[in-house]
């Protein structure tokens, strides 16, 4: 099955996100199967055969992640999706909120009936406001059409969903501090353990997948776990939105199959680099991955496994594409510049050492560097690994490190001569 | 019960217990700013981490349930250089202005850094300004820059005094510690707990604020006379090594400060604002002068006088004191005749405004010792109008009695610590010493008994309760 969709399957037209065009499309289809010939526990099986794994970032098996939930345990369960979609140069969530709502909201409603979800919500980053109409609007008319509330398809099945907008916090896109968010208290991490699978919204079982994650299980129940399978790479799945930016002739979200060659996706399928220039490097899913060079990536496919062999992983999807003469210092203060203002200021490791590197990245474009200064934010990324409450201290060491591993030298010039190698700017201008 | 290996040592934890509590609990030392026995897990301060043995990485030892066979190290390579990164940044955009600090000389991080770090800060940036003197309540002020962000005093405010008062606003390192608008804090009667939580300086004391070093200070074990509850405290005072000669030497003798007295049994490590406040009760002015009608007269001839109204009257009545030591209560109904009636007083009544009572500490009868005094005189004086006119002989101990119920012809004895213009109507007076000034035991409404210790001298021409009732009994010389 040579590039295979399974999300983008349709036309999008200004009415493709509507019911009856999703319906005429077979929508809620899988919803009638799930309930009327499986069992939850069926539901349940299916999605762990299919061996999906997390689209937000972690890479997380979603059958293990379902595995914890006793479905008949007694106590309410949660479900939530995840479409605080902040990490930057990610905005593949937002295509199946605008385009395929009813795509998410079908999902859930399966996801609901197998782990037994009275109470489902959607946490939305506050920032989509387009999305957010129309997955209210969806939502909406799917609570008109009986697939929602008590008694859903005339079964005994019943469920209510929830969208819940976010304040634009980009530590909101964990799954805890989202969790903490929807209770109405500040948006902080929890600690581990309990998991949220034991332990997590309002103190229940809560389970919390990605927007695109969620969306694929209408198929999987549709065609099966095993046809599901057959998609893709074979230690990873299926296939994934990858929304494309930076310095590349058609940016743009795409649906790839899991395994396709990166070279061949940047060159042909998105139209090469902008301008023609040469491919200085990548980074392949939101900033928090670390960057891959424009000669590392010749050899990779896109999917985790072989990002994992260069150091790297498929992250959210987002990817970033920087043409030759991009400045390296002055991307990584960006960079800086965002994990500082995010920092949610919890655990002591990130809320100084996010500041300490925007100082130092700062006064070194500022040009008032120091020789250890790269050795200073090697060392405090080190001290961020694996040391705070959640992962976004981990994830601006490894955007640190990952750039000062592979564009040091830049780092070096710039301290030494006060200035860029380049003219300083991340913008490419195409050459008329 | 689990077993763990702390350093390769078996320890036998509890189930449920965090490794940091098991740690603590069997004489191993790990680190900790945020997280207190009291208070619920926050796992933001990182010092507490430990290493599981066979694993490269670090973990919090405060989050970390012990489970059988656990085996930790709380001092291998990577948790003494993770503990040195981590008072590397706790002090990044800290002040380091502990020549001006309150807490200068009982703070943990000040303790920490000499113990696990030690190295001047490795940043050359500017540090993270903020705001300083930010009144937080009546009571608090706020020094945001020395704040680590332990996010204790919120938790205390959530968890233990339910007011709700504090949160954290702003986020990263500009994050602050904020109290709510309609300012909960003030009228929270434990507020000034989270002075004693906070482990640096950036909660500190209004009334304390830069009264005292707290290496001059000297704590003394006492317990609180506020309420009934008779929760253990320390009053601290100078140490009379460090005793001023040249300024006002009241100093001398003076209460700088009370803190709770950690006792599971009574209060825990909480006490409430009027605790804190014990100088305004026990530091009014002081009665020192014996008196007869008015007129100063020697100790020993008001002693002497007292002694013969006692003997001589035939239907007297006496006022036990609820603020009376045990000791003293004892050796009151022994120095008493039979003939006594003796009544126990409520010296001290609510005052406007306090709060009468709650679940935490508060109690409603604002009395240390009401348990002890009815146990040995169970007769109230609460709800009697007038004293019988018979009554020949009132002795009143203590204050808070009013004289208009004393019938016109009985004598009266006046037993009081504090300058009140009753003093000068008794027909004998005799000064006495207060709490501070001796030693004793309360026992609060539950009947558990805690004792205080003496933080000052008392004044040459009081006596001593417990004295004057013992010279009683055997007719001695109060000055003996």
């Amino acid at each position: 099955m040579a590039n295979a969709k399974l999300l983008m399957t349709f036309p999008v037209t200004a009415t493709s996100h509507t019911l009856a065009e999703y319906r005429a499309r077979g929508g809620y289809a899988a919803l009638e199967k799930a309930l009327k010939q499986m069992t939850p526990q069926q539901v349940i099986a299916e999605v762990t055969t299919s061996g999906i794994q997390g689209r937000g970032g972690a890479a997380f098996p979603m059958g293990r992640k379902w595995g914890v939930i006793h479905p008949s345990d007694g106590q309410p369960h949660y479900l939530c999706a995840n479409a605080d979609e902040g990490e930057p140069g990610t905005f593949k969530d937002r295509w199946i909120l605008e385009y395929a709502p009813h795509l998410l909201l079908e999902s859930m409603l399966i996801a609901s009936y197998a782990l037994q979800v009275r109470h489902a919500f959607v946490y939305i980053r506050g920032e989509f406001d387009g999305p957010y109409r129309r997955l209210a609007a969806a939502l909406e008319e799917a609570y008109d059409a009986g697939y929602f509330g008590e008694r859903v398809l005339d079964t005994d099945f019943a469920c209510d969903l929830v969208i819940y907008r976010g304040a634009g916090s980009y530590v909101c896109g964990e799954a805890s501090a989202l969790i903490t968010s929807i209770e109405g208290k500040r948006g902080y991490p929890r600690n581990r353990p309990p998991r949220l699978t034991v332990r997590g919204l309002y103190q229940k079982p809560t389970v919390i997948n990605n927007v695109e994650t969620l969306s694929n299980i209408a198929w999987i129940v549709n065609n099966g776990g095993e046809a599901f399978k057959q998609v893709g790479h074979a230690k990873d799945p299926g296939t994934r939105l990858i929304s494309i930016s930076g310095h590349v002739e058609r940016p743009g979200v795409y649906e790839i199959e899991i395994g396709h060659p990166f070279a061949k996706f940047i060159h042909e399928d998105c139209g090469g680099v902008l301008g023609g220039r040469a491919l200085k490097g990548v980074i392949p899913g939101g900033i928090s991955t670390k960057v891959l060079t424009g000669k590392e990536i010749e050899p990779l496919t896109l999917d985790n496994p072989s990002l994992a062999s260069a150091g790297s992983s498929m992250g959210s999807g987002g990817m970033i594409v920087l043409a030759e003469g991009t400045c390296m210092v002055r991307l990584l203060q960006v960079l800086l510049r965002f994990y500082h203002h995010e920092s949610c200021g919890q655990c002591t490791p990130c809320r100084e050492g996010m500041g300490w590197l925007h100082r130092v990245i700062d006064r070194i474009v500022g040009g008032e560097g120091r020789a250890e200064d790269i050795a200073r934010m090697y060392q405090i990324s080190a001290w961020n690994d694996g040391t705070t409450i959640c992962g976004m201290g981990d994830a601006a060491g490894y955007a640190t490190s990952g750039i000062l591993n592979k564009f040091r030298d830049e780092f070096e010039y710039f301290i030494e001569h006060k200035r860029s190698r380049f003219n300083g700017t991340l913008e490419c201008l195409r050459s008329s | 019960m689990p077993e763990i290996f702390i350093n390769g040592q078996a320890v036998q934890a509890e189930r449920g217990q965090s490794v940091l509590q098991a740690a603590l609990a069997n004489g191993f030392y790990i680190p900790y700013f945020c997280w207190h026995p009291e208070l619920s897990v926050a796992g933001n301060c990182r010092i507490c981490c430990v290493q599981v043995e066979g694993r490269s990485w670090v973990e919090i030892a405060c989050n970390m349930p012990v489970a059988d066979g656990l085996r930790v190290l709380t001092d291998s390579d990577a948790v003494k250089e993770y503990r040195k990164s981590i008072m590397q940044l706790m002090t990044l955009n800290h002040p380091v202005d502990c020549g001006i600090c309150d807490k200068a000389g009982e703070c943990t991080l000040q303790d920490y850094h000499y113990r696990y770090n030690g190295a001047p800060s490795m940043s050359h940036d500017v540090k993270v300004r903020s705001t300083k003197f930010h009144p937080l309540s009546e009571r608090i002020v706020l020094d945001n820059e020395r704040c680590i962000l332990c996010s204790r005093c919120v938790r205390f405010t959530r968890e233990i005094s339910k007011s709700n008062a504090l949160g954290i606003v702003q986020r990263g390192d500009t994050s602050l510690v904020r109290a709510a608008e309609d300012r909960p804090l003030d009228a929270d009667p434990y507020s000034d707990n989270i002075i004693d939580l906070c482990p640096v300086g950036a909660l500190l004391s209004k009334p304390f604020l830069y009264k005292a070093r707290v290496w001059y200070l000297k704590p003394t074990p006492s317990v609180c006379p506020g309420c009934a509850r008779g929760c253990t405290v320390q009053i601290w005072h100078r140490k009379p090594e460090w005793k001023l000669n040249a300024l006002d030497p009241r100093l001398n003798a003076r209460i700088e400060r009370v803190t709770p007295l950690d006792n599971p049994d009574v209060n825990g490590p909480w006490i409430c604002n009027k605790g804190r406040d014990l100088a305004q009760i026990l530091e009014r002015p002081r009665a020192t002068q014996a008196m007869r009608k008015g007129e100063p007269v020697d100790l020993d001839l008001a002693f002497e006088l007292a002694r013969r109204l006692i003997e001589s009257a035939e239907r007297p009545i006496a006022l036990a004191s609820t603020w009376g030591s045990n000791e003293e209560l004892t050796a009151f109904s022994k120095a008493l005749p039979n003939r006594f009636t003796v009544l126990t007083k409520q010296d001290w009544a609510p005052q406007p405004g306090e709060r009468l009572d709650d679940d935490l500490l508060i109690r409603a009868d604002k009395n240390p010792n009401t348990a002890a005094a009815k146990a040995l005189f169970p007769q109230q004086d609460e709800g009697i109008d007038a004293l019988p006119e018979d009554t020949d002989l009132v002795l009143v101990w203590g204050e808070g009695f009013d004289f208009a119920r004393i019938p016109a012809r009985a004598k009266i004895v006046f037993l009081n610590a504090y300058l009140q213009p009753e003093n000068g109507h008794a027909d004998v007076f005799i000064p006495i010493s207060i709490q501070t000034e001796r030693r004793g035991h309360y026992t609060n409404f539950e009947g558990t008994v805690s004792a205080f210790d003496p933080c000052f001298p008392k004044p040459a021409s009081v006596v001593d309760a417990e004295a004057l009732f013992a010279a009683i009994a055997s007719t001695e010389s109060v000055k003996a």
